[in-house]
This record gives C-alpha cells, sequence and structure tokens, in this order.
C-alpha cells in the first residue's frame, strides 16, 4: 500500500528530528556553560559537531538541499570553533540556536528544494559566515615547551594538536601513560580511561607503543594534560594502567621547531574521529535502539485485546464443563495454564505500554529553547529550573503537548516574570525564575509550569470579559477569586495581550485548554498578584489504555477512567437538593453537584430509583458526581478511537470491547467535566440567574 | 453549463476499458440500493449493536468487527427517505470511504451486477434534488418480470459520512 519511497522519507525524517533535537538539547548545556563562564568541555562542542555532520550527510542522501547547506555552513563553523579558531559568544550562541530553528522550519517543507527558501537560506548562511575566525596571538608555540616525540606529533590530528596547545596554553601540565590494553576489549578499556580522568585531566591522544604487548595485548602511550601534580593524578587513577610519568619541560629551545603543517580540516570531517571521540558510548547506544511507527503499536495493542478476548472465551468453556467430575483433572490443567497465559498476557501488554512512553524531557528540552529565546526578545533574565524531567509518559501525549506547553512557557516570560528593574523594585531577585515541574500522580502526569512574575490581575480580567460582551456585568460581580482567573481560558478573551496581559501569540490559553481536554487532560490555574503564577496540567499516562470502572446506566453498559473517579457511594433521591437550577448532594459536609447520566444522554424509560450509586468524578480541583443504575466493576480496558464520522459527538473518549463483541462507550471525563460547568448551558444559567 | 453541486461519478470503480462498473445490489427498508463492488469490504450478519447517545438520528450506533469500531448507519434515514430501516435488519455491509469502514444496516442483499455506463444515469445529469451521498440510479433487468426494469439508488462510498 504505502509507498516504500515514502517510508525512507518517514525514517529520514524521523532521524533528522532527534539530531536536531540532540542538537538543541546540547546548545542549551553550551548556552549554560558560556553564561555561568565555566570552562567549555570540549566533548561537548565534538557532540554538536557530529550531529550537524551526520545531519549533513543524511540530508545531502534524501535531496534536502537546503538542510544539506545549512549543515555543511554549520559544521564549518563548528569545525573552527572546536579548533580554537573561534569562540564562543553571544553571537555564535544566537547563530547556533537559529539552526534548530532553521532545520525544524526546512524539514517540515512539503518540497525539500523549495526555491522560495533560498533567500532565508542564503541569509542564513551569510550571518554563520560573518561569524569568522579569530587569530591568537601566540607568543612561540607552547608545544616547543615540552620535549614530546616527533614521531607523537606528527600524527596528531588537527583537532588533538589544538586541544593539546589549548591544554598547555591553559597552564595544564602533561604526562605520559604507557599501558597494556586487550585488545578484545580496547574500546572500552579507553571508554573507561576517559571516564576514570573525566574532570582531573584530558585524554588527549593515545598510540601504539612500537615496543611492548603481545598477541593479545598492545601498549598504547596515553598522552594526558592535567592541571593537578604528579602524585596526585597517580593516585587518582589508583595505578589501575601503570605509572603516570610527567613530560619533562624543554629547559632550551629545540633545534628543528616541531610545527606541523596542518592536515586540512576536510580530511577530519571525512571520518570524525571515529575511534577516539568520547562520544562513541552514545553512538553505540543508538545503534542499540530501533524507532518504531506508533501505529504498529496500536496493532499489537490491538492483538494483545483480542488475546485477552479469546482468553475470556476460553474461560467460559472452562465454565461450562465444571461440575463434571470426569473432566476434573483435566479442568485443573487448564485453569493453571490459563492462569500463567493470562500473566504472560499482562506482561506483554505491560511491555509494549512501556515501549510507548518516553521522558517528558524530550519536550522540556525545547522549552528550555523557547525560555532563552523568549528572555532575549524581551531582554528579561529568567532562570529555568526543572524538575521531573525522567517522568514517563505515551508518546503521542508527548507530541501534543509540545505546543500548549510552549505556548504557556511563553506566557509566563512575555507576561509574568517582569523586567530586570521593576523586579529590583518590588525587592525580587533580578533574575525571575520559571519552573517546569513534572510527576506521576497515580495513573496521571502533573506538569506545572510556574513563574515567580507579577501574578494575573483577577479584576482586569473580569473587566476584560465584561468589556468584551463574554459576561453581563451583574453576572460578574458574583464571580469568586478562582472564577475570574478562569475566565482566561475563555474563547475571545486572551487575544487582548494588553489588558489582560497574555500572549497574543496565535493561540490563546482557550486553544491550550482545548488540546489538554483533547488528550484527556485538565488545566487549572492559580496566581497571586506580585507573586507569581502557577498553571498545573494533568494528564493520563497513556491514552492506549485505561483502568475503567464499568458502569450500567439505563441498561446501557459505559466505562469511566478510574483517573476520574474517587469514589461511589450509593445514592439516596431524598437527599438531593436543588441549588441554583443544579441538583446537588451533601457528602461530608461538602455539597457536590449531581449529574443524572440518563437525563444528559436522553435516555427515557425505567431507571429503578432504587439502588442506583453516585459515581463521584474528580478533575483537576472540581468534583462532579455522576448518578448511574449499577456498578460492574473495574476492567482494563484498550481506548478504540470511534470513527470519524462520529467526530461532532461530544462527550466519549472512544468505546471499549468486552468481549462477546460487546461494545462499552467510554465516558470522556474532562470534556463532561466542562460541559457541565463551563459549557454553553452553565454560562446561560449564570446569565438567567443575574 | 450551470454551476451545480460537484458530483461524484463511479468511474473510479469503473472497468478501464469498457467503463462497466460491477454493483452490489441491497434492499434496505422497501429501497434497492446500490454499491460499487470495489467499496465493499465485507457483508456481515448484524453484530450486537451499541447505540450512541446524542449522535445524529441517521447513525444506528457502533458494533464491533474484529477489533475495530465501526459506526452503523441507517441509510434511509441518511438519505431522508420517509420509510425506516426494516428492523431487525439482515446483513451489515462494510464500506470503505477512502477513510474508515463504515457499516451499512440492510435488509438483505439482492446480487451483484454488472452495469453498463448507458445503464447509469448519473444524478448530475438528472437535475434532481437528490442527497449528497447519491451517485445516481442505475436500470438493471427486473427481478419480477422478464421485460421489466428495476431500479437502483447508487450510493457515493467517498461521501459516505466522510468530509
Amino acid at each position: 500500500m504505502s509507498d516504500p519511497r515514502d517510508n525512507v522519507q518517514q525514517e529520514f525524517l524521523a532521524e533528522a528530528q532527534e539530531l536536531v533535537e540532540a542538537l538543541s538539547r546540547d546548545l542549551l548545556l553550551l548556552d549554560e556553560a558560556h553564561h555561568r563562564k565555566d570552562r567549555i568541555d570540549p566533548a561537548l562542542i565534538n557532540e554538536i559537531f557530529r550531529s550537524v555532520h551526520t545531519l549533513k550527510g543524511i540530508a545531502g542522501m534524501f535531496g534536502y538541499k537546503h538542510v544539506g547547506a545549512v549543515a555543511h555552513a554549520l559544521e564549518d563553523l563548528l569545525d573552527d570553533l572546536r579548533l580554537g579558531r573561534t569562540s564562543v559568544g553571544s553571537q555564535l550562541l544566537d547563530v547556533l540556536f537559529d539552526s534548530v530553528e532553521r532545520f525544524q522550519r526546512l524539514l517540515a517543507l512539503e518540497d525539500p528544494e523549495s526555491p522560495e527558501e533560498e533567500a532565508g537560506v542564503q541569509a542564513y548562511l551569510a550571518a554563520i559566515r560573518s561569524i569568522g575566525t579569530e587569530t591568537s596571538e601566540e607568543e612561540g608555540d607552547p608545544l616547543d615547551k615540552y620535549a614530546i616525540e616527533p614521531a607523537v606529533l606528527s600524527v596528531l590530528t588537527e583537532y588533538e594538536e589544538h586541544r593539546l596547545r589549548a591544554c598547555i596554553r591553559g597552564g595544564l601540565r602533561l604526562y605520559r601513560l604507557r599501558a597494556a590494553f586487550d585488545l578484545t576489549a580496547i574500546d572500552d578499556s579507553i571508554e573507561t580511561l576517559r571516564d576514570v580522568a573525566s574532570n582531573d585531566a584530558e585524554i588527549i591522544t593515545y598510540l601504539p607503543s612500537m615496543e611492548g604487548g603481545n598477541d593479545d595485548t598492545i601498549e598504547l602511550v596515553v598522552l594526558i594534560a592535567s592541571p593537578v601534580p604528579e602524585e596526585q593524578l597517580n593516585a587518582h587513577f589508583e595505578g589501575r594502567y601503570g605509572t603516570i610519568e610527567a613530560i619533562e619541560e624543554r629547559t632550551h629551545l629545540p633545534t628543528l621547531p616541531p610545527r606541523l603543517t596542518s592536515i586540512p580540516s576536510a580530511a577530519i570531517r571525512m571520518e570524525p574521529q571515529a575511534e577516539e571521540d568520547p562520544g562513541q558510548a552514545s553512538l553505540r547506544s543508538v545503534a542499540n535502539s530501533v524507532r518504531v511507527d506508533i501505529r504498529k503499536l496500536d496493532h499489537l495493542m490491538n492483538v494483545v485485546g483480542e488475546l485477552a478476548l479469546i482468553r475470556s472465551a476460553v474461560n467460559r468453556i472452562v465454565d461450562r464443563f465444571k461440575g463434571e467430575s470426569m473432566h476434573r483433572r483435566s479442568l485443573m490443567d487448564l485453569d493453571r495454564i490459563g492462569r500463567g497465559f493470562e500473566r504472560q498476557l499482562s506482561e506483554l501488554r505491560s511491555g509494549i505500554l512501556d515501549v510507548r512512553m518516553v521522558p517528558l524531557g524530550q519536550v522540556f528540552d525545547k522549552l528550555a529553547r523557547i525560555v532563552r529565546q523568549a528572555a532575549r526578545e524581551h531582554d528579561k533574565q529568567v532562570r529555568l529550573v526543572v524538575t521531573g524531567a525522567s517522568t514517563e509518559i505515551d508518546k503521542l501525549i508527548v507530541e501534543e503537548l509540545t505546543d500548549p506547553l510552549m505556548h504557556l512557557v511563553r506566557n509566563a516570560i512575555d507576561h509574568g516574570i517582569e523586567s530586570a528593574e521593576a523586579r529590583t523594585q518590588v525587592a525580587k531577585s533580578s533574575e525571575g525564575t520559571v519552573a517546569l515541574n513534572a510527576y506521576q500522580k497515580g495513573s496521571n502526569v502533573v506538569i506545572e509550569v510556574e513563574d515567580d512574575g507579577a501574578g494575573m490581575n483577577a479584576h482586569q480580567l473580569r473587566e476584560a470579559a465584561v468589556s468584551r460582551g463574554l459576561l453581563s456585568a451583574d453576572v460578574s460581580h458574583e464571580l469568586t477569586r478562582q472564577e475570574m482567573l478562569n475566565l482566561v481560558f475563555m474563547p475571545g478573551l486572551s487575544t487582548s495581550s494588553e489588558i489582560t496581559g497574555l500572549s497574543g501569540r496565535g493561540v490563546g490559553m482557550d486553544v491550550v485548554k482545548t488540546n489538554i481536554l483533547r488528550m484527556g487532560g485538565m488545566i487549572s490555574i492559580a496566581s497571586e498578584q506580585g507573586t507569581g503564577t502557577k498553571i498545573t496540567v494533568t494528564l493520563p499516562i497513556t491514552l492506549a489504555i485505561i483502568r475503567a470502572l464499568i458502569v450500567t446506566v439505563a441498561s446501557r453498559t459505559f466505562a469511566l477512567p478510574i483517573t476520574a473517579v474517587r469514589e461511589a457511594i450509593p445514592y439516596v433521591p431524598e437527599e438531593v437538593r436543588t441549588i441554583q437550577g443544579r441538583e446537588v448532594i451533601t457528602l461530608r459536609g461538602e455539597t457536590l453537584a449531581i449529574c443524572d447520566l440518563a437525563r444528559l444522554f436522553g435516555f427515557r424509560g425505567s431507571t429503578s430509583k432504587a439502588g442506583r450509586f453516585v459515581v463521584v468524578g474528580s478533575m483537576g480541583n472540581r468534583e462532579l458526581g455522576f448518578v448511574v443504575d449499577d456498578l460492574i466493576g473495574q476492567e482494563d480496558v484498550i481506548i478504540k478511537a470511534l470513527g470519524k464520522s462520529l467526530a461532532s459527538v461530544r462527550g466519549f473518549a472512544g468505546a471499549t470491547d468486552l468481549g462477546d463483541q460487546k461494545v462499552a462507550l467510554v465516558l470522556d471525563a474532562p470534556t463532561l467535566f466542562t460541559e457541565y460547568f463551563d459549557g454553553p448551558d452553565a454560562l446561560r444559567s449564570l446569565e438567567t440567574r443575574a | 453549463m450551470s454551476p451545480t453541486v460537484q458530483r461524484a461519478t463511479l468511474a473510479p470503480h469503473s472497468d478501464s476499458e469498457t467503463g462497466a462498473v460491477a454493483v452490489l445490489a441491497v434492499l434496505a427498508g422497501n429501497e434497492a440500493y446500490g454499491f460499487p463492488l470495489s467499496a465493499v469490504r465485507e457483508i456481515l450478519m448484524p453484530p450486537p449493536l451499541t447505540e450512541v447517545p446524542r449522535a445524529p438520528g441517521h447513525i444506528l450506533g457502533v458494533v464491533t468487527v474484529r477489533g475495530q469500531i465501526i459506526t452503523l448507519v441507517d441509510l434511509p434515514k441518511l438519505l431522508h427517505l420517509e420509510v425506516e430501516q426494516g428492523d431487525p435488519y439482515g446483513r451489515v455491509l462494510l464500506i470503505d470511504n477512502g477513510e474508515e469502514l463504515i457499516g451499512v444496516a440492510v435488509d438483505h442483499v439482492i446480487q451483484v451486477y454488472r452495469m453498463e455506463p448507458n445503464q447509469i444515469e448519473y444524478a448530475s445529469a438528472m437535475g434532481a434534488e437528490l442527497s449528497a451521498y447519491v451517485v445516481g440510479v442505475g436500470r438493471v433487468p427486473s427481478a419480477e418480470s422478464s421485460d421489466g426494469e428495476d431500479m437502483l439508488i447508487l450510493i457515493d462510498p467517498v461521501s459516505l459520512l466522510g468530509e
């Protein structure tokens, strides 16, 4: 069915996307190091170089001309950077950060060679070239200081030579280590050596020595640069590799200056130091993973569902034979096998689910870039604090989550965080903080976007809503403070940037809310003027499979996601009161609004008045009781989408197969909550009340 | 030519050389309908139906077929015809509308006809006010009398509950 070319194209795009994401992550680290004036890890620059290099390679293969051109120019720039011909500065960082944006844009093009992009790409290439190189003023070659064998010097790559010079210039001492390495495990051993060295020393290069070694081992000469004295370095390595000796400094100038003709950088680019790069490990880990189309996982999940149905069909047959003594032994065996099968099946199911999970860090990395960009645009000082980046969530949710979260983060900086002067005036630290916190809570994931900025003015929001005719003045005066803040999610309000202090960038908070609801999530807001704003997004961990409470309403079966259920209590008709047109009951001293599902769905006919239940649903900080006829029990259900033909029907998240070809609709709790509390009906009742 | 509504033809389903179309004729609520055979995926005994509250009236509900949730439609109601779908219906056709499989409840299947282009009268040529789901009508030899003709309402599978 699908064109193999398309598949290949998809593969390319997926890989390119990963490379760009990796690039983005590394740039943030670089930016952070630059910002804190830390020493910049050469391995990091190498890593960035490698991403761009690979991207250039695959873009060329797939005819992404523009991507290839940009990657090529960047590669040259990064090559200059790692060879010390240019240094990390804000102009360079800006150009690098722009590249992420640009790559993403170019990768999204229908036509990878689109001539419309030509001008933009050329302008960007010019920006890259404008950075240029610096020629450092050197007084003599620092290499002259040490008595390094010419045999060693002559085989250094340009990069290694640069690092060597940079280390000597930085006042580091040079050491030599001779050690034998097992030939079969040499890659790992060198990796370990690098790890051990890590902070205290930099491995410049290693070369096979001319002597030593036998059939299974090889003796290497390792050139190390380190700021610490010889004894300390030896103590650090604990003599694991033999003795490290200092390379003596020359007291006189060499008769023959060992200045080398530098190897053309192109030669290096051909083979980006395949052996000596510290990034080996990460390359290896990439090779151990596979990219899978999420639809294939959906299919597997369906198969698991079918297996479960077959299993219950077998169970029913077993039940039929129960009580017939002649089959007792076989039945017991069947029962035991059946339980084993169920265990394996649930293993399989959680295995597939696990594959779908990705850490939220993937989104947070993108957000970190937005923070940096927004802060620069507004000339504000913003620190991003991230916790819980390793919290895992369904891949499908992650993809959908990026845009809403981006908007929230932008809002926090555009309108939350004050300028440095304004902050100083109110005795806040001049640097604002935006916090992204993620954590798992039951079968939900909670993500908070919090800023310590100016907070929202609830009264201004109310006035804006009234002036826009979204709310009558009378009604508006009966709103609680929280209700006023919630007005921010109303369509038509959030575009008014100057009045409400909200971002006017295309998507408003109402769109954010709609998107979150569509994923089965909830969003809530808390804000104190002068202190800051916190937006809390609650999402299910996965969309594929949920634990659900199975209920019946007017003889029809429904599934209610357990994430939305707090408890179920008997329904006592006598306790129901009506407040402002809404039915409520009192539960532990609190008023709880209730909603009869039979009435909501327009089911007529006999609903038994006795023995019904109230299922108390909870979403964010709201509670609503759903009145149902009966509780069947809890079950893990696989949610299947309703066809497009039912897209306009609201209130159902999908359907699930309960076995025996019986289908139960899965209630969409967030939508039902919104409909009940904020929907057109809720608003209308506010109006009539006034 | 007057600027009329763009109407589909059965061209995508016809034999590229002769222009003939294989049509599956079914009976639903006393009316005969024809579906291009190439869009019919399966003919099933009716699976248990789950009604969907709030759904439009022409949607009977959803059924599950090998793990897939399928929307089941009432054809006469969809076409705003007065006649009601026979209840209980005898068969379900799975029709591929290009985006999803749609279940169509019918009383029973009549037969497959091979229809030549001259047997099909397209709605665009008739100027009659017909539902957007109807491509036109087809004339087939009568099942009862040897010289009479029966009319089939030809359905466009692509427009069936699609956008």
